[in-house]
């Protein structure tokens, strides 16, 4: 039996079969997506999850997936989940958090997101945006979004600037699986006022195939987040080399307002750049920008509609886009 | 030479003096009227359909009472991407921690009636507070996590409680008076009334919530 199918199976009873958790906390989850796009692509996608804490305060988080689309090209509602047409553990991992006296402590094994940058699930998913960034989506010679790890992972600092850093194998689901062997992961992330900045540092293995993918990936970021008032910036800029001979640079750069007058509407707008080069002279350049909005239509069911524009190398996508979907999402305390 | 010492006079003096100091503490300590004593601690199951249920506020109009000038701290926990407890009762003018306690970031704000804020995004170990100081329900929601969910109810009474897992809540000191009872959950109409506690040879009163009725 895979690895994976063991934890699948170890997800799927614990979550249906609540009353082992009893006497501790286990919170569900499950969330559905039916989208659809001009770029004459439709997709549905289901998460299940279960996370809570078991005695001696160790916290635990399993998610599970299943996504499928008619067009496994392009990256419409690619946001955060994989489209592989099959069910998959996206994250399964113990945590245990340690406060003392004003200091961060938090371990965490099992497994989980690549911790470069902005990953956590949540910030990417349902966010307003149905697509991933250019420089976070699988086959842009970039990070994908759905790197996954199989590793521990250590945080240790203060509330206003920790260091994290993990050490594991690649894990991954999408349609960029990076070849297994030891990769390591540190990130500094620092408070300052309503801004949070981080840099990171990835070096792992190529996704490519080993016949012209030699050498190691290697990619650093930072990424920047502010909030106030209802509106939220953040971005991330990411350069480095996907294998050797090879560059990738791009960013981000999103902003999201929520604020009272605007009810259960939340606008969201992105504008993003991603530069690939060759020694060989192959090379993908693109530019992309985004503009929409995500409405809370009532409990647990919202709609997020996107309109998008392209320039450059990406020619599986018209120019102009709009891409709509619906999710409806419940809870389970 | 040891036990010479131990049975000395001095020694004997201040054992004497001693115990009568604690005799004398432990009088005064009776003596005063404590706050539980100056009034009636009011018990009470809310239901349901006539089943208990939790997460029921439960208060008592009391327009005379005084505000405290210091209230005890009062947190409402981000944890395991939950708002922990999921309904708060507060007294008007007090201020509510939330501390973020898990790894992701949490953005909590109320919108829509109530107390307004926005507390922006704020990491693990971080926490923002929030002086509540208006009576009325606020709903708060994180920003990041759409289904995380609870609700701050600050009253202006300092006779209030929330129902636990069994339905049980508890007013402490409760003066005897004739009351304005109300009873609010999530979803749905408030409930209110009069009251009386009854005479009591426990000293406690019961009071019985029921939105069957």
């Amino acid at each position: 039996m895979r690895p994976n199918t063991v934890v699948l199976l170890v997800a799927v009873t614990c979550t249906l079969n609540a009353h082992v958790a009893r006497g501790q906390s286990i919170t569900t989850e499950g969330s559905i997506t039916a989208g659809t796009s001009s770029d004459e692509v439709s997709a549905v996608a289901t998460q299940l999850r279960a996370f809570g804490e078991v005695p001696d305060h160790i916290r635990y988080y399993v998610e599970t997936a299943w996504a499928t689309s008619s067009d496994d090209n392009s990256d419409a509602f690619g946001a955060a989940y994989p489209y592989r047409d099959r069910v998959q553990v996206i994250e399964a991992y113990g945590e245990r958090m340690f406060l003392p006296g004003g200091t961060v402590v938090g371990a965490r094994a099992g497994r989980y997101r690549t911790p470069f940058g902005i990953s956590s699930g949540s910030d990417h998913a349902y966010t307003g945006f149905l697509r991933a960034p250019l420089i976070r989506y699988d086959g842009y010679f970039a990070l994908s979004n759905n790197f996954l790890e199989h590793g521990a992972d250590l945080l240790v600092g203060v509330p206003r600037f920790t260091v994290e850093a993990s050490l594991g194998a690649p894990a991954d689901v999408g349609s960029a699986v990076r070849r297994s062997g030891l990769d390591s992961v540190v990130r500094l992330q620092s408070v300052f006022g309503p801004a949070i900045v981080g840099v990171s540092h990835i070096r792992t293995l190529p996704y490519q195939p080993a016949s012209f993918a030699f050498g190691h990936t290697d990619f650093t970021g930072i990424d920047v987040r502010w909030m106030r008032d209802g509106v939220q910036f953040r971005g991330e800029w990411i350069t480095g080399r996907p294998f050797n001979g090879t560059t990738t640079d791009g960013w981000y750069a999103d902003v999201m307002v929520h604020r009272v007058a605007m009810g259960p509407v939340t606008a969201v707008a992105r504008v993003e750049q991603l530069d690939y080069d060759t020694t060989t002279g192959l090379a993908l350049h693109t530019k992309r920008q985004t503009i929409g909005a995500r409405i809370r239509l009532f409990e647990g069911l919202s709609a997020q509609v996107n309109v998008l524009h392209h320039k450059g190398q990406l020619d599986q996508y018209r120019q102009a886009t709009i891409d709509v979907g619906v999710t409806y999402s419940v809870r389970h305390r | 030479m040891a036990l010479k010492r131990l049975n000395s006079p001095r020694l004997r003096r201040a054992t004497s003096r001693l115990a009568l100091f604690l005799c004398l503490a432990t009088v005064a300590t009776l003596a005063v009227p404590t706050g539980a004593a100056e009034g009636t601690d009011v018990h009470g199951i809310a239901r349901i359909a006539g089943r208990p249920a939790p997460n029921i506020v439960v208060w008592l109009d009391a327009p005379n009472a005084q505000r405290p000038s210091q209230t005890a701290k009062v947190v409402l926990d981000q944890r395991n991407l939950n708002f922990s407890p999921h309904v708060l009762a507060v007294r008007v003018g007090t201020t509510v921690e939330f501390p973020n306690d898990d790894r992701v970031f949490h953005n909590v704000f109320s919108f829509r009636d109530g107390q307004v804020f926005d507390l922006g995004m704020y990491p693990i170990g971080a926490t923002r507070p929030v002086h509540f100081d208006k009576p009325g329900l606020s709903r708060i929601f994180c920003n990041i996590h759409p289904n995380m969910a609870a609700y701050v109810l600050a009253v202006d009474t300092p006779y209030f409680g929330v129902s636990d897992e069994s339905g049980a809540f508890n007013l402490p000191s409760v003066p005897p008076s004739r009351y304005t009872y109300h009873a609010w959950r999530a979803g749905a109409p408030e409930l209110s009334g009069v009251w009386t506690p009854g005479a009591s040879e426990s000293n406690d009163a019961k009071l019985a919530i029921d939105w069957s009725k």
